[in-house]
């Protein structure tokens, strides 16, 4: 087998006396979608955290693309290819929707500090091959008509379409959406899971977390279930479906032994 | 504003900022020019602190070190007045370097307060190193840059060169990609460091920048004002340079820039009313915070797009006031 995208290894959070995420391992492969999914206080967005270097992990490793990447800051990962979003504060809300998407372009964008106060023709070259690739990002979640429009004054869900954008703008070859489902409306969410798939479309590995188990057993190759903070189940969504512990974690006992 | 009307109004106002102090022989408005200019380097380069969302309440320490260590290698080195001039900008940039990596990971509250108390520690340390600043007397007789700059209107021509240079700088690296970074450091820090952003290491390279302009700054104001004593960098002068941000508006370069010359000239305007200053000053702070947070600027540009509102014909697009920038 080649090696996986994104290869997580036992990864361990303590803080203090609670152990928010234990022995956590998981692969995503090239173009693959993986759904992290739990009832609150699982550790999914402190597994993503742990992985996207928000938070360093207490014990595990990761490796991105063959590379060990444990620990490091966001912004390096950012220049590695994997890039993330936030469940609450997912965009730059006074801005425009063109310049949130520049500034998730910063690493394509940025040639230097020299470079950029001189406006040399690197500089130049970077700035137009950027704005066409904004436009393109724009044009791919279907955002265009709002470019001009300041973040703050978009329906919640295009807000979190346009999150999603800013880590896309990067240019990454992994992305971890955290609950971009997250309050939205059905309508909403049928959105946010085609906008999914037509990143997976672009080559772009995805890992989603939520707590909607349609919503990741629709749009995800593979689904790993947590609870309090180890891996409860782990396989394709039928198989997770019919697993008694994870019906039993979220339905509660007496529906799983009607169900056997 | 078309390309060219905007062009003509820029070199108009270089053209006015070269000729005006030749239609005039008040020596006293030449000095006010000097100390617009000097001071808009200061509140310009703390503008770029400002914009990545810290308020430093210690930018006249960094003063501090520009002016004494220009005027000690000029006075006791015998140099010359461009190698102190170099020597006053290296320190203050040094500190910079020192202390910023630390300060900057504090945000709000905590960063004003401990920016606070390095002003002054830095005060305190020069009132209390007699041998080698003179303490709270000072030194006197500090030389000009050059013989033809004991004349105010020359000295109005190197202040002006000064500051052209560095609010330039500041222009340029707002207007930048490295500006666009600082932009999303401002609204957040947490995305912009997941978009990419190297967030503390930009804060200090700003911090650095800024710190080494208000040092320049200070080499110029000590020798043009001959003598240098610790008040001319305590609290207040700091406190100052934030509230020229915050009247003429923290969101823009211009904003900062409209507050020097508001917060320079007024005291000057006000001479016969000594007692009375500082309660005017308060007073225009309040109304500031209360009823334009934005700051001169801000409010401006709501009066312009109120007048739009009232010619353009009804249902005619109008600009948002605060969308530019």
């Amino acid at each position: 087998m080649t090696t996986p995208l994104l290869k997580v290894e036992l990864l361990s959070k303590r803080f203090g006396g609670l152990q928010a995420v234990a022995d956590l391992s998981y692969e995503v492969g090239d173009r693959e979608i993986l759904g992290i999914i739990g009832p609150n206080g699982a550790g999914k967005t402190t597994a993503v955290n742990l992985v996207s270097g928000v938070i360093e992990p207490t014990s595990g490793r990761v490796t991105l693309m063959g590379r060990e990447v444990t620990g490091h800051k966001p912004h390096l990962l950012v220049e590695s290819g994997l890039v993330r979003t936030f469940q609450s504060t997912t965009v730059f809300a006074g801005s425009t929707v063109r310049e949130n998407l520049k500034r998730g372009a910063f690493r394509l964008l940025y040639p230097g500090f020299l470079a950029t106060l001189l406006d040399t023709p690197k500089a130049r070259a970077a700035r137009q091959q950027t704005e066409a690739h904004v436009e393109e990002v724009m044009h791919w979640l279907g955002l265009e008509r709002v470019g001009d429009q300041v973040a703050s004054s978009l329906p919640y869900g295009i807000q979190k379409v346009l999150g999603m954008g800013i880590g896309l703008a990067a240019k990454p070859r992994i992305i971890l959406l955290d609950e971009p489902a997250a309050g939205l409306s059905a309508e909403e969410t049928d959105h946010v899971r085609d906008t999914i798939r037509l990143v997976r479309e672009r080559g772009i590995a995805v890992v989603v977390i939520d707590h909607n188990m349609r919503f990741i057993t629709d749009l995800c190759d593979r689904v790993l279930v947590m609870a309090q903070g180890r891996e409860l189940a782990h396989g394709l969504p039928k198989e997770v479906l019919s697993n008694p512990a994870v019906i039993e974690a979220y339905l509660g006992k007496r529906y799983a032994k009607a169900q056997h | 504003m078309t390309k060219a009307t905007k062009t003509g109004l820029w070199a108009l106002g270089g053209i006015a900022l070269v000729v005006w102090p030749w239609l005039t022989e008040d020596k006293f408005l030449h000095h006010v020019g000097v100390l617009i200019l000097l001071t808009a380097i200061g509140a310009s380069s703390l503008h770029l602190i400002v914009r990545t969302g810290h308020v430093s309440l210690c930018h006249a320490a960094f003063m501090a070190f520009g002016a004494y260590g220009s005027v000690l290698t000029v006075m006791r080195l015998g140099l010359p007045w461009p190698v102190g001039l170099l020597v006053g900008t290296a320190a203050a940039a040094s500190l910079a370097a020192m202390i910023g990596p630390i300060v900057l990971r504090l945000t709000g509250k905590y960063f004003v307060l401990i920016t606070f108390l390095i002003g002054e520690v830095v005060r305190m340390a020069i009132v209390e190193n007699v041998a080698l600043t003179g303490g709270s007397n000072g030194i006197f007789n500090v030389p000009p840059p050059a013989e033809i700059f004991l004349s105010n209107r020359a000295y109005y021509y190197l202040a002006l060169a000064f500051a052209v240079l560095s609010i330039g700088l500041c222009a340029r690296i707002l207007g930048s990609e490295f500006g666009r970074a600082m932009n999303a450091i401002k609204d957040g820090e947490r995305l912009a460091e997941c978009s990419g952003v190297p967030v503390v290491r930009f804060k200090v390279m700003v911090f650095i920048i800024a710190c080494a302009l208000a040092g320049m700054q200070g080499s110029l104001m000590a020798h043009y004002n001959k003598v240098l004593s610790p008040e001319n960098f305590s609290g207040i002068i700091s406190l100052n340079l934030v509230v020229m941000n915050v009247i003429g508006g923290m969101s823009s370069l211009a904003g900062a820039l409209i507050g020097t010359v508001f917060m320079v000239m007024l005291p000057e305007l006000l001479r016969g009313w000594v007692n009375l200053q500082q309660i005017f000053f308060g007073a225009i702070l309040f109304a500031t915070m209360a009823f334009m947070p934005g700051g001169i600027i801000e409010a401006a540009r709501r009066i312009g797009a109120l007048l739009r509102t009232v010619r353009a014909p009804a249902g005619a697009p109008v600009a948002r006031p605060g969308a530019a920038e």
